[in-house]
């Protein structure tokens, strides 16, 4: 109490307002997430088109991939890769469990979280569409959303957008198969659309950040920007170009039907 | 090296033009170009060296070799079916030999379901198991492992039936149908039959084979992710029968006047592999295997593969006619295809290394029983259609080990692989 006293009154006033405020705001934290979440699936069961572009350090393009991404309920994603260097590649995560599947060995290989996370943008980047469920929500509080730390010019366009303020919260993983342990989540404090992100690997330490784009309408993320915290700042831009609702057959989902080298289309 | 990895522009051009062609048909069609250059160092010791120190020429060497590969691959829905075909053009220069060309079909099937069986018939790859270095139950295509420059595996003739539940899946295949009982090794005609379970993040497999010569064999194998880092594997079969070589010499001493080497049934044989691969997220693997080849030829059979050796060359020290004494040195080399492994015990480890566009490797298999082993390290470079790789591969170990007597000691070669669409 002698500490409070001490305190100027304008910053004890601050204190008390964030105390009455912040558990109010905490039960709103998983709803914000789920918010966040509808603008990058819109459905349970959903196949994306996905074009990933790497970028060199002087933002020319350095390769392009294509990607469909079958995303379905209960954290069942399949992931064909499309463009013709990994044609017939594909990933399939069920839950915590990954696998390979390489059209040259025509047999299923599991795969570790670890493995899972290699490349400028992992298959668990493409692949991940939600957040709810794999991760609980704690909002830190209303933050600016641009952040200063980004390099002048990385995602100009991202960047520009933004709105002025963000709920800031912070998502600790709940299952261990994820991507990411911890992702500190900025949401528009309007709308709760992702603005932006800093994504933390096992080990806690950054590994990339992403920014997000909204489209015209305002209804889903059309983007997202991944810039690579852990080398040389790489940037790879994830564009969503067309997403629609499809619940695929069960026998897609079983790495062993995988194998046989079916036509998915 | 160069010499041979030219191919005349004429052909090269042909090659490409016919690539870069889309058949006027409705499908998905891909292909791609790839050439390699080999170079391959014979050895100054061991029974084929000592052959041609008797007798020059007695027997033909493994040559280097450029070889340059199209390959097409095309699928299509028509008829309410699914059509697959995979076919290779290949032309190959062998050092101071002539070209030679050649196409195969590496696959060509239909597949269609009926009921809740899904069916597949034609020439397909089909791959089972779940080891790096050996693959016990790889019983439709037993492809072999660890060659040292990749290439496009040819199926197996196969009539499959396979059904599929949401964690489960049954395969029952008939491989090489049409084969005659004669036929041995991969291309004996067998029924095979795989049972898949998941178990969370095991995956659990049961198999059985029945071969037309061999008879029946069954196994087993696993594999667990059992941790974020860390996946662990198993393989164990059983065979009743197996084919294998079997020196007829009625005394180490003697020479014969044909190969003495003739194919055998031998009983009852197991084979076991256990493994793991552990990987960080500085993209650094490491795979360790170990496995037991029951099929292979024993300490014993080596030894007194050895002992003939010698005795051959003490034969040809004693003024025996040297193209004889050559010719049966020369003919001691069909013990190393005896089997796919050298020895029963075998220990393979495997670093790689990825770093943006870049793959290194480096393997080592070691042979207990004899302290032999096989060193092999690759550097590969992955760009958007192009992969451009290089590797070495060296025979090492105590100068009596067998892998030591193999006719190569040492190889080098460089691949290309060009993705067209």
């Amino acid at each position: 109490m002698s500490l409070a006293l001490g305190m100027n009154p304008t910053r004890l006033m601050g204190l008390v307002v964030a105390a009455l405020t912040v558990p109010a705001l905490a039960q709103d934290a998983d709803a914000l997430l789920r918010d966040a979440d509808r603008y990058r699936t819109g459905a349970d069961n959903l196949q994306v088109d996905t074009l990933v572009q790497a970028l060199a350090s002087d933002g020319t393009l350095d390769k392009e991939r294509r990607y469909t991404v079958f995303a379905q309920a209960d954290r069942r994603t399949l992931v064909l890769m499309q463009s013709a260097a990994e044609k017939g590649q594909k990933v399939l995560m069920l839950g915590d469990d990954f696998w390979l599947l390489m059209p040259s060995s025509q047999r299923p290989m599991r795969i570790t979280p670890m493995q899972k996370l290699l490349g400028d943008a992992s298959t668990g980047d493409i692949a991940t569409m939600r957040w709810s469920g794999d991760y609980s929500a704690t909002l830190v509080g209303v933050e600016p959303c641009v952040d200063a730390s980004v390099p002048t010019g990385t995602a100009a366009s991202t960047q520009a957008s933004s709105p002025a303020s963000c709920y800031h919260l912070q998502l600790q993983a709940t299952r261990k198969g994820v991507t990411y342990q911890r992702i500190e989540l900025w949401l528009g404090q309007q709308r709760h659309e992702p603005v932006r992100a800093q994504l933390y690997v096992q080990s806690d330490k950054l590994a990339k950040q992403a920014l997000f784009e909204v489209d015209k309408a305002l209804s889903s993320v059309s983007a997202m920007v991944l810039i690579d915290q852990l080398g040389k700042q790489k940037q790879t831009r994830i564009r969503y170009l067309a997403r629609k609702e499809r619940t695929v057959p069960v026998e897609w989902l079983n790495p062993m039907f995988l194998a046989r080298s079916p036509v998915l289309e | 090296m160069a010499r041979m990895l030219c191919i005349p522009a004429l052909a090269l051009a042909a090659v490409l033009e016919a690539a870069t062609l889309r058949p006027a048909m409705a499908g998905e069609f891909s292909a791609s170009l790839r050439s390699h250059g080999l170079v391959r160092q014979t050895a100054s010791a061991g029974p084929l060296a000592q052959a041609h120190a008797r007798y020059d020429g007695i027997a033909a060497d493994q040559p280097s070799e450029g070889a340059a590969q199209l390959q097409l691959q095309g699928r299509m829905q028509w008829a309410g079916l699914q059509w697959h075909a995979d076919v290779l053009a290949q032309a190959q220069r062998p050092e101071g030999g002539p070209r030679h060309t050649q196409a195969a079909v590496l696959e060509a099937y239909a597949a269609g379901q009926a009921g809740a069986w899904q069916w597949t018939a034609g020439r397909k790859v089909v791959g089972w198991d779940v080891g790096y270095g050996f693959r016990p139950n790889d019983l439709v295509q037993q492809e072999q492992r660890r060659a040292l420059v990749s290439q496009p595996l040819q199926g197996r003739p196969v009539l499959m039936a396979e059904e599929f539940g949401a964690e489960t899946a049954w395969s029952l295949v008939a491989v090489n149908p049409t084969t005659g009982r004669d036929a041995t090794g991969a291309g004996e005609g067998a029924l095979a039959a795989r049972w898949y379970q998941r178990l969370g993040s095991a995956d659990a497999y049961a198999f059985a084979r029945w071969g037309r010569r061999t008879q029946g064999s069954v196994g087993a194998a696993g594999s667990w992710v059992a941790s974020d880092a860390l996946e662990l594997h198993v393989s164990l079969r059983h065979l009743a029968r197996f084919d294998a070589w079997e020196d007829s010499s009625a005394q180490p001493a003697a020479l014969a006047l044909a190969s003495p080497w003739r194919p055998v049934l031998r009983q009852g044989a197991q084979q076991a592999l256990v493994g793991g691969t552990w990987t960080n997220a500085d993209q650094v693997s490491v795979l360790l295997e170990a496995w037991w080849d029951g099929t292979a030829p024993s300490r014993t059979h080596w030894r007194q593969w050895a002992e003939r050796n010698a005795a051959l060359q003490r034969l040809g020290v004693a003024g025996a006619p040297p193209i004889a004494v050559a010719a049966n040195l020369a003919w001691q080399t069909q013990a190393f295809s005896a089997s796919p492994s050298l020895h029963r015990q075998n220990l393979f480890a495997r670093l790689a290394w990825t770093t943006g566009p870049w793959e290194s490797a480096l393997d080592m298999l070691y042979h207990p029983a004899d302290g032999g082993r096989l060193y092999t390290a690759s550097l590969a470079w992955k760009g958007d259609r192009l992969r451009l790789e290089g590797g070495l591969r060296a025979s090492a170990g105590p100068g009596t080990a067998v892998v030591r007597q193999l006719p190569v000691q040492r190889q080098a070669y460089v691949q290309a692989v060009w993705v067209l669409d």
